[in-house]
């Protein structure tokens, strides 16, 4: 077992929560490395510590009595009297009730006008030179019925057209078009949410991919005299809090590389964060070797 | 899905002998019959660790012993909803860190700090020689009890329940409703900042 993987189980280890494969791995570990065999013995000692934290608390007998005082006059709330979803539906439909049938059917009713409406609106708003792309050039992959995509270009592209964004911007720039600052009043799908999410990921690769450059390239001298890592310390916990957004969302959204990289790239950002301002150039080489080692830099280019 | 309140023990042979007269699931069903003294036997129980847990969110004795006591009634009113398979002390814990988070909302909106108890701040000038050993305890107490509260809610609220109250990722997930991933990673940096804190009293 690596250092790195032990130094991350270990206070998995010392919760008692590491799988039984992975504790006898660290236990075999922490007889062989000092350095693992200290930080265990930190943490032990640290535990120590808050068991003798005392708060100097006593549960006065008045609590009882005011709690007490609170129950006695009741009996906790059966089960039986709360609202019931279950028991309110069979309720609906046991018996005809033909006020909550009308309010559905204006419901629907107003419902369907509405869409009606907003269609015949927006194909009146359209110009005719789109109109007649419409009929053209609709790619049969993108034709999802309803889908409103953000607006990328100049204009809001109207309910129903799906083809118009494709042809403005493949006439305008031929990539992908910058995000415009007022998105009032469009529709986000579920698609456009994902493309800033993606934007933002790769804002943030991009900023790690400096960060970890940035310590790659620090300066040690041989003299043990102490690095100033204050910025990247503090870009690190900065980048870490997104990291940690970042993958997690990932992670919901199904994106498993993305997840895995974010993931790989996490420790190095918890390692630079934990790091004093001015640390030995023995923890920063031992940061940057890993770096290197790793080759978590190239990883994050390649995103 | 079973609900506590329906495992009753009653016409059973032994049912209420020995030991699993108290066990948790017979003191609900009996608490849910209106067995008052059923429901005191709980809170024996769980109180001191209760109160000690709404203590480190909130950072004050009386306000810790209020919420303690809102906890304790709403889980009485609320017996009949504890599930056969959900454990009564993180049901318990529950309820407190819902109380607690309620309490230090309303302070928030209400832009009052939340004040630390002056109890713990060192003036011993009258009250005679203290033995170091003493001095030592309260100074330590006073540092985890400050470093605690500069840490954010989330954090704090996993690191006590992990360090102080000794449950479990899989309690800790069900009592906050956080994800294991987020737990972990929030119980790491929560460790780090006390850590900071902490360190010079940690002898290795």
């Amino acid at each position: 077992m690596k250092c790195d993987d032990c130094f991350n189980l270990l206070e998995e280890y010392i919760d008692g929560e590491a799988i039984e494969r992975d504790a006898a791995q660290v236990s075999a570990h922490l007889i062989t490395c000092a350095a693992c065999a200290h930080e265990f013995e930190t943490l032990t000692a640290e535990r120590e510590v808050y068991a003798r934290y005392d708060r100097e608390l006593a549960v006065s007998p008045a609590l009882w009595n005011a709690i007490a005082a609170r129950t006695a006059d009741s009996r906790p709330i059966d089960s039986a009297s709360r609202f019931s979803l279950g028991a309110w539906l069979a309720g609906l439909f046991a018996t005809p009730r033909y006020a909550f049938a009308g309010a559905a059917a204006v419901v629907i009713f107003a419902v369907l006008f509405g869409i009606v409406f907003l269609r015949t609106k927006t194909r009146e708003q359209l110009p005719p030179e789109l109109t007649a792309n419409k009929t053209t050039t609709g790619a049969p992959g993108n034709d999802r019925a309803g889908v409103v995509r953000p607006n990328r270009g100049d204009s809001l592209p109207p309910i129903g057209v799906k083809a118009v964004p494709r042809v403005k911007t493949s006439a305008t720039t031929g990539s992908r078009p910058p995000r415009q600052r007022d998105q009032s009043g469009v529709l986000f799908t579920d698609a456009a949410f994902t493309d800033i999410e993606d934007k933002d990921t790769a804002n943030h690769v991009a900023q790690a991919e400096n960060l970890l450059r940035s310590v790659r390239n620090l300066q040690t001298s041989d003299d043990d005299e102490e690095v100033d890592v204050s910025y990247e310390k503090a870009e690190s916990r900065r980048l870490l809090d997104d990291n940690v957004v970042l993958r997690r969302d990932a992670e919901m959204a199904g994106k498993y590389p993305v997840k895995k990289l974010l993931g790989e790239l996490e420790p190095f950002l918890i390692d630079i964060a934990n790091l004093p301002d001015k640390t030995t150039p023995t923890d920063l080489r031992a940061i940057k070797d890993r770096v290197q080692k790793t080759e978590i830099v190239a990883a994050l280019r390649s995103y | 899905m079973k609900r506590l309140a329906e495992i009753s023990l009653k016409g059973q042979p032994g049912a209420f002998a020995g030991s699993l007269m108290n066990s948790s699931a017979d003191l609900v069903a009996r608490a849910c019959e209106g067995d008052q003294e059923a429901f005191r036997l709980i809170f024996e129980r769980y109180s001191r660790p209760l109160i000690s847990f709404v203590y480190d969110q909130v950072g004050n004795r009386e306000l810790a012993e209020e919420l303690t006591q809102e906890t304790f009634v709403r889980a009485y009113r609320g017996l009949h909803t504890l599930r056969a398979e959900t454990k009564l002390s993180t049901w318990l814990f529950g309820i407190a860190k819902n109380v607690a988070r309620e309490s230090l909302r309303a302070r928030q909106r209400t832009n009052q700090q939340v004040d630390l108890d002056d109890k713990l701040v060192l003036n011993l000038s009258d009250r005679g020689p203290v033995p170091v050993k003493q001095l030592l305890n309260k100074e330590l107490n006073e540092v985890i009890q400050n470093s605690l509260a500069l840490l954010d809610e989330d954090k704090r609220l996993v690191f006590t329940l992990k360090v102080f109250q000794q449950c479990s990722y899989e309690e800790i997930a069900e009592i906050t409703g956080f994800s294991i991933p987020k737990l972990k990673t929030d119980l790491h940096r929560a460790r780090t900042e006390m850590r900071r804190r902490v360190g010079q009293y940690v002898r290795v």
